[in-house]
């Protein structure tokens, strides 16, 4: 891989990020990592489906009165979920008690996990940008 | 749009109905999986099936086995504070 300028690097790391944010594990799959960016976006995707199916997309309340950390962590995994938001917004799905609570701690840690999985995509893009002035 | 697919897409608009029972404890597995799927995903240097499953399975026992000391730990405390 050619040395990459300064401005084309930080450019690469952000479209990498956002590309991450965009869809889990595709950050991953631009850098070649295709097993990774499949176990990412699999596992993601389910634990995500699995939070809206315990608790219905009323656990995505952007805009009610869900702690600003949950909706905060909720982003992280996909712009999907501010469309989600807006279909909530309205109250039309209410849910309360256990399923609440289930299907929040299942969102927002897929929402965490993707998170981890941006930086690490961001990190391994840095690496092979400064990968040919190592040694 | 298929009778399948609206049945489909209205599952995730009703909640599920369960309450605070010992069985709803099960919840956290899958949870677990997936942040121990993740973690090695995201550290192991090359992804090889057969590793890849062994450092998940292991991580994904520690984890189970942190939260059963744990939880013994705290039932012990409230055995001996509540008599």
């Amino acid at each position: 891989m050619a040395l990459l300028s300064r401005e084309k690097q930080t450019l690469f790391l952000l479209i990498v990020g956002l590309l991450s944010w965009l869809v889990p594990g595709a950050g991953h799959f631009v850098l070649k990592e295709k097993e990774r960016a499949i176990i990412i976006f699999a596992t993601i995707v389910l634990t995500f489906c699995v939070g809206i199916y315990i608790g219905s997309i009323g656990v995505i309340n952007l805009f009610g009165a869900t702690p600003w950390y949950v909706v905060g962590a909720q982003v992280m995994n996909s712009p999907m979920v501010l469309f989600l938001g807006r279909m909530t917004a309205d109250g039309a799905y209410p849910v309360y008690g256990w399923p609440n609570e289930i299907g929040q701690i299942y969102t927002s840690t897929a929402g965490l996990l993707n998170l981890l999985c941006i930086v690490n995509a961001i990190y391994l893009a840095y690496l092979r940008g400064i990968e040919p002035t190592r040694g | 749009m298929s009778m399948e697919t609206v049945f489909v897409i209205a599952t995730f608009t009703t909640p599920e109905n369960f309450g605070p029972k010992p069985l709803s404890m099960l919840w956290l597995l899958p949870l677990v999986a997936a942040i121990a799927i993740i973690y090695k995903a995201t550290k192991l240097p090359s992804i090889k099936a057969a590793n890849f499953m062994k450092e998940t399975s292991i991580l994904f026992g520690s984890i189970i086995v942190f939260i059963i000391i744990a939880a013994l730990t705290l039932h012990v405390f409230a055995w001996l504070i509540t008599g």
